[in-house]
């Protein structure tokens, strides 16, 4: 058969070059066509941060992942992609895989944050940190959790679980029967993204009295910083500063004034505590611990507004930290922080707090004299469906200080924001060294993760033992075709003998 | 999954053919050329029918999960031109009715497996993704070697002008089968909401029984005079 194929391709050849051309560009074509992609399931993955700072490293050093995934229960997790869920999710266990040389780390977050256990939250939420200060080589992720994932991850359990005592034909039904999936990242590897300039915005506010007159600074930072960047939704200083900005604007006159605790304290209503606490600024850490460092280094007096108590808290860096808005979070000024949500009305009654305190400062009415009951601002000056509105758009969208690029939406809103209600409204950028950067941030921190269904390669073996069976039952039932020939000869010869 | 996988699929699909182009006896007829030549003519009735079904059968506007029975069966209606095609390589090979059956249904069905399998088999049993869609495609090409030899075996039969009369309704009671099995299956498959597996095996015992009463009719024809 091959000898007249090769003749006939011969001739075929000879004859005619189009024919030639026909067939051999599509088979050209074919061979080197790339592997095709329609995955079982394709998910986007956030990546664990990876940045340098002062030349340390932080955080996750890769990003390519191409493994096979196993969950935690898994003997040998070597060189295999790592799926946790959140529920499940333990330090021990996280490390345990590092320590195995595992692939990757995939962890899994619910899809609604607050329905998860207290205890549970916290935990991961003091975890952070820590797995941001070690330096992890192989790539971590976080995915949010739907069906698709969740029973990827319930086969990936069963196929990784109950291997250690069973019988090995019992291994190899499972092997053939059970699905393994191969996680594939889309994405390029990570680099460090040249030049980065983080973005300050900086607007005025002037009194009557002109320059020589004190000034208070108010400030609020891109707070969000999580242990994965992209999914780190939440700051609620942005959405006090914008009210507080607003709410100054309507009452621009007087003069300006260093801020202390006093008029907070005027202003303070029944309901909320306010209290100090004093922190030494400690030089020798790589990252301040509050923002107002920055001015106190300088010897400014100044001071953070938090309703966290000390600023080791894990709440402030934290992907946990979703918006949802609750009537029964607890969390105000003073109060202890009972969970990681917002709530509009708490915030609102805050902002009020603060720019009342604020602006007595401003118009000198912190002293004695005062009355204690003063309203500064009597209309309505904290609309809370402009806070929510503010703080519903800046929580959808990603803001650390990686991806806030200068061209950004959240940018060029916030300067819109500011020059809606402030004077000199511009814009300030900060750049590493080129030679020795403070910082250096690091690309890919979202990406598309594709898991394939796959079999293991024993799982061929058997099927091509399998195959070839059936192939040679086929061979001797088309070489014994003649039985049943002549058993229908026999069958069908009476037949024909009737007619 | 890997090339060792497309290599189990490619063998399940392909052997058949080489065996039954061995045993039956087609290599010492030097019958290659013919089979070529078998194909060619495949290609052409399928240009043809593609030709056809975009002339005169627009894409089903319908909701999507409604099947549209009339459209179909019309469709498969178009299927009549491969018996005019099989019929066209059968008359044009001279020589016993085994050789010019076997001839014409190798040359087809290898060049379905050829256009309409390979690809799909080298691009998909080949990706990353397992899917037991590739194997199963893999059985279903030898069901259908025997599906177009059944049929070359009744067209030859239709064709004769021995025919005795009693012939002629089963005989074109299976041509109608033949024809229409890929709308029976759909059929099945929407009434009785079919999984591949069971799909694949319904497919081969109406193929196998249709195979079964066409050789008994061409055993008959063929010994009774």
């Amino acid at each position: 058969m091959f000898e007249e194929a090769s003749e006939v391709f011969d001739n075929m050849f000879k004859s005619s070059f189009p024919l030639t051309f026909i067939v051999f560009i599509p088979a050209v074509l074919i061979l080197v066509s790339p592997l095709p992609a329609d995955a079982a399931h394709e998910f986007t993955v956030y990546r664990m941060q990876q940045y340098d700072l002062q030349g340390q490293p932080y955080g996750t050093r890769n990003a390519i992942l191409n493994t096979e995934a196993r969950t935690v229960e898994a003997e040998v997790l070597s060189r295999r992609c790592v799926i946790m869920r959140l529920a499940d999710f333990s330090y021990e266990e996280y490390q345990k895989a590092l320590r195995q040389s595992a692939g990757a780390v995939v962890i899994i977050l619910p899809k609604n944050m607050s329905a998860m256990p207290q205890d549970i939250v916290q935990q991961f939420m003091e975890l952070e940190p820590e797995m941001l200060a070690t330096e992890t080589v192989v790539p971590v992720y976080f995915a949010m959790e739907d069906d698709e994932l969740l029973s990827i991850y319930t086969q990936t359990l069963t196929s990784s679980s109950s291997q250690g005592s069973l019988s090995a034909a019992e291994v190899l039904l499972h092997t053939a029967t059970a699905n393994g999936f191969q996680m594939v990242t889309s994405g390029a590897q990570s680099k460090a993204i040249s030049d980065w300039a983080i973005t300050s915005l900086e607007g005025r506010l002037a009194g009557v009295g002109g320059e020589d007159l004190p000034t208070i600074v108010v400030v609020a930072h891109y707070d969000s910083f999580g242990v994965a960047p992209v999914c780190s939704p939440l700051s609620v200083g942005f959405g006090y500063s914008l009210s507080l900005t607003r709410c100054l604007f309507r009452k621009s006159t007087g003069s300006v004034h260093n801020a202390y605790k006093r008029g907070c304290q005027r202003a303070s209503s029944p309901d909320v505590k306010f209290s100090m606490v004093h922190k030494k600024i400690n030089l020798a850490d790589d990252m301040l611990a509050w923002e107002h460092e920055r001015f106190g280094i300088r010897r400014l007096p100044a001071f953070t507004l938090s309703h966290l108590a000390s600023h080791r808290l894990a709440q402030r860096a934290s992907i946990m930290d979703a918006r949802s808005v609750s009537p029964s979070s607890r969390h105000g000024a003073g109060e202890p922080p009972a969970g990681p949500h917002v709530d509009v009305q708490k915030l609102s009654r805050n902002t009020k707090l603060v720019a009342e305190a604020l602006a007595r400062v401003i118009y000198n009415l912190t002293e004695k004299g005062a009355p204690g009951d003063l309203q500064i601002f009597t209309e309505q000056m904290v609309q809370d469906e402009q806070l929510s509105a503010v703080v519903d758009w800046l929580t959808a969208q990603p803001r650390a200080a990686q991806l806030v690029d200068k061209d950004s939406s959240v940018v060029s809103t916030l300067e819109y924001h500011m020059g809606h209600y402030l004077k000199d409204v511009k814009r300030h950028y900060v750049r590493a060294d080129k030679r020795d950067p403070e910082f250096v941030f690091y690309d890919q921190l979202k990406q598309t993760m594709n898991a394939y269904r796959v079999k293991p390669a024993i799982f061929d073996l058997l099927l091509a033992v399998c195959i070839s069976g059936y192939l040679g039952v086929m061979y001797l039932a088309i070489q014994n075709f003649g039985l049943l020939y002549s058993v229908a000869r026999r069958v069908t010869q009476p037949k024909v003998k009737s007619h | 999954m890997t090339l060792f996988h497309f290599g189990n699929c490619f063998a399940l699909a392909y052997f058949p053919y080489f065996i039954t182009y061995k045993c039956s006896g087609l290599s010492e007829y030097n019958a290659f050329w013919r089979c070529v030549q078998a194909g060619a003519t495949y290609l052409f009735v399928q240009l043809c029918k593609m030709l056809f079904l975009a002339t005169f059968f627009p894409t089903w506007e319908g909701g999507a999960g409604v099947y549209d029975f009339v459209g179909e069966f019309m469709k498969s209606t178009v299927d009549m031109a491969d018996l005019l095609g099989l019929h066209l390589v059968m008359s044009r090979n001279a020589g016993k009715g085994e050789y010019k059956i076997m001839v014409a249904a190798m040359g087809w069905a290898t060049a379905e497996l050829v256009m309409s399998r390979c690809l799909p088999l080298w691009v998909g049993a080949r990706g990353i993704e397992f899917d037991w869609k590739y194997i199963q495609m893999s059985f279903d090409s030898n069901i259908s070697l025997v599906h177009y030899i059944a049929m070359a075996a009744v067209v030859w039969m239709f064709t004769r002008y021995d025919l005795p009369k009693s012939f002629r309704l089963p005989v074109t009671v299976l041509l109608a089968l033949c024809v229409y099995k890929a709308f029976l299956m759909e059929l099945f498959v929407n009434i009785f909401l079919l999984g591949s597996w069971t799909v694949l095996l319904v497919k081969a015992v109406l193929t196998g029984a249709i195979s079964l009463c066409s050789l008994f009719l061409f055993v008959t024809l063929v010994h009774s005079n």
